[in-house]
């Protein structure tokens, strides 16, 4: 499957990145998303989850919310000619080298932050369902995504296991969210309300 | 901090009260100026005769046509399919102290098709300027700015004309300019060839426009002229007091602008049409077909005025639809941005040439000769006034 570009690169660290993208993109990024970026010049690529979606004003638009009427060319202006700033952000749960190297085979990830983040302007993109299932064969991400202090976790993990599931056939989807459970169990053994409330956000 | 605040703190309460006290002493001035403005009406022979005899002594008035002066004219309907364009432009003068010489225009553009749901079409087109013909004028000096500006007028009226031959096959168009219509080369150089060389390719466009079937004008936000004024006060004159000083003052409506005589205007509502009579208008506009006209505007909306001078030539002002149609437009434009065309806003964010841009730009400059073997600084000076004119750090203990 041939993955979209959903924007470019505007800032980044290893820990995360943020990319502008405009409305009109055929694939809106949305919260939870699996997306990939290239790094170390196309010999890796960050794999990261969508937590934070903001669409900026300026003080042009706050006119124009004001105005009475506002007809679609208005409208269509703001949104496919000025710079439209949708910023979104990003957390990396993990890289994968040789990425640029070619060949068919999903190479094994590393559930770690990536040695380098990717640069200024590259291309971002949505991760394919092949590429969902094969990073979430394992949960070794979930620890980055729990501990992290800028994203919503708990929420930012539900939605990724939410789409990890639906990115597999309808008959795997309950076993693979009862192991994802029985692993956030072990990992929040000692804080009983927060699994169980994460718990509730996507159970089947 | 260089500018020590604190020692300004009496002038600017002064400034304020200065400015409180002349708006106060304007408004009872005004009662007497709208008096004689009533009293005109409809401009009679006397009156004329004083126009003729005034532009003896280049005269730079507002010439009165058939409307009466004081009249207000309400809103016309808007059509549904109108095609709105506008143009601006921006400039880098070429600045001696830098990286290298040249200069740069840039037009920005934006086609509004009122009552379809497309998105404008928009453009920004650049033009960099660094040969020597470009640079220098014969007598060997640097290009002074007015021609600069000039050169940037002639490319956005250039750029409205071609998209006018485009879209006026489709709807009614109407073409809008950030400015007057009237060039101010005539007044700023004495250098006859160019303003011979500037003013035909000014009009050229105007003849560009005028046979695109498209509607001009140009819009003047906060207008300062005092035309009408200037008018008011000939009509107090006697035919015999007319001269070359006694027109000069403004005499009981001194400092007094046309905006303030026009403040009756109701939003929506147009004022009369004058015929500019400045001898620029007079003497290289009319004989083209092109002289200017003009009208005040409130473009606002209940409780808030917004009061623009809206300029068209004479195939404009003689032919009332389209004259409705540049009325009708404009208010529409002024809906959105509350009291200017949203079209010549766009135009201006497409046109501008930001700080950091022309940071970028002067990079882009210095890749270039790096990479032919030069080795690009800008002066000394230059380089004190970025070392000192950023901002002083603090002395933290």
């Amino acid at each position: 499957m041939t993955s979209i570009p959903i924007g470019r690169m505007l800032r980044s660290s290893t820990a995360g990145f943020t990319f502008g993208c405009s409305v009109p993109e055929p694939e809106v990024p949305t919260f939870g998303t699996f997306v990939k970026a290239p790094a170390q010049r196309g010999q890796a690529e960050v794999i990261g989850l969508i937590y934070d979606i903001v669409i900026e004003d300026d003080p042009f638009v706050r006119q124009m919310v004001a105005a009475p009427n506002l007809s679609e060319a208005y409208i269509e202006d703001q949104r496919q000619n000025r710079q439209v700033p949708v910023e979104v952000s990003v957390l990396a749960v993990g890289y994968q080298n040789g990425a640029g190297l070619g060949g068919h085979a999903i190479r094994p990830y590393t559930y770690a932050l990536p040695p380098q983040p990717p640069i200024t302007l590259d291309h971002i993109h949505q991760c394919a369902d092949d590429e969902v299932r094969a990073f979430t064969e394992r949960f070794d991400y979930f620890r980055l995504v729990l501990d992290s202090r800028d994203a919503p976790a708990d929420e930012l993990l539900a939605a990724s296991l939410r789409r990890a599931a639906a990115a597999r056939p309808p008959e795997a989807r309950a076993v693979f969210l009862l192991n994802a459970g029985k692993e956030l169990a072990r990992l929040l053994a000692m804080d009983v309300v927060r699994l169980e409330n994460l718990l509730r956000r996507f159970r089947p | 901090m260089s500018l020590e605040l604190n020692k300004l703190t009496h002038q600017v309460e002064d400034l304020g009260k200065a400015l409180a006290d002349r708006a106060t002493e304007f408004e009872q001035r005004l009662p007497a100026a709208k008096a004689v403005l009533d009293a005109i009406g409809t401009a009679d022979d006397a009156l004329r005769h004083k126009v003729v005899i005034a532009k003896n002594f280049r005269w730079a008035g507002a010439i009165p046509t058939e409307e009466p002066v004081n009249a207000a004219f309400s809103l016309p309907p808007h059509p549904p399919r109108v095609n709105v364009i506008a143009g601006d432009g921006s400039q880098i003068h070429p600045d001696r102290h830098g990286i290298a010489l040249y200069y740069l225009i840039n037009v920005g553009s934006i086609v509004f098709r009122h009552g379809l749901a497309d998105a404008p079409v928009v453009r920004s087109q650049p033009q960099v300027f660094y040969e020597e013909a470009d640079l220098y004028e014969e007598d060997g000096g640097l290009i002074p700015s007015a021609m600069i500006d000039v050169q940037r007028d002639i490319a956005e009226l250039g750029e409205l004309a071609r998209l006018a031959g485009e879209e006026a096959k489709a709807a009614p168009t109407v073409a809008l300019l950030d400015n007057g219509l009237l060039l101010y080369i005539t007044l700023q150089t004495p250098n006859q060839r160019l303003i011979d060389e500037s003013l035909r390719d000014y009009l050229a466009q105007l003849d560009r426009l005028k046979a695109s079937g498209a509607a001009v004008a140009g819009v003047v936000d906060r207008p300062r002229a005092a035309g009408v004024i200037r008018l008011l006060r000939l009509a107090e004159m006697d035919e015999g007091e007319i001269g070359e000083d006694t027109l000069r003052s403004l005499g009981p409506f001194q400092h007094m602008s046309d905006g303030m005589l026009f403040n009756f205007l109701r939003p929506g509502e147009r004022s009369a049409l004058f015929l500019n009579a400045s001898p620029a208008n007079i003497d290289r506009y009319g004989p083209r077909g092109h002289a200017i006209y003009f009208f005040y505007l409130n473009a606002g909306r209940p409780g808030k005025d917004a009061l623009l001078r809206i300029e068209v030539p004479e195939w404009i002002a003689h032919d009332k639809d389209k004259l409705d149609l540049v009325h009708a437009a404009i208010v529409e434009q002024c809906r959105v941005p509350d009291g200017f065309p949203y079209v010549l806003m766009r135009a201006h964010e497409l046109a501008v040439v930001t700080m950091s841009e022309r940071r970028d730009l002067d990079q882009m400059v210095v890749g270039a000769m790096i990479r032919r073997g030069l080795s690009p600084h800008i002066s000394q000076k230059a380089q004190g006034k970025a070392w000192t004119g950023a901002e002083k750090r603090r002395f933290r203990k």
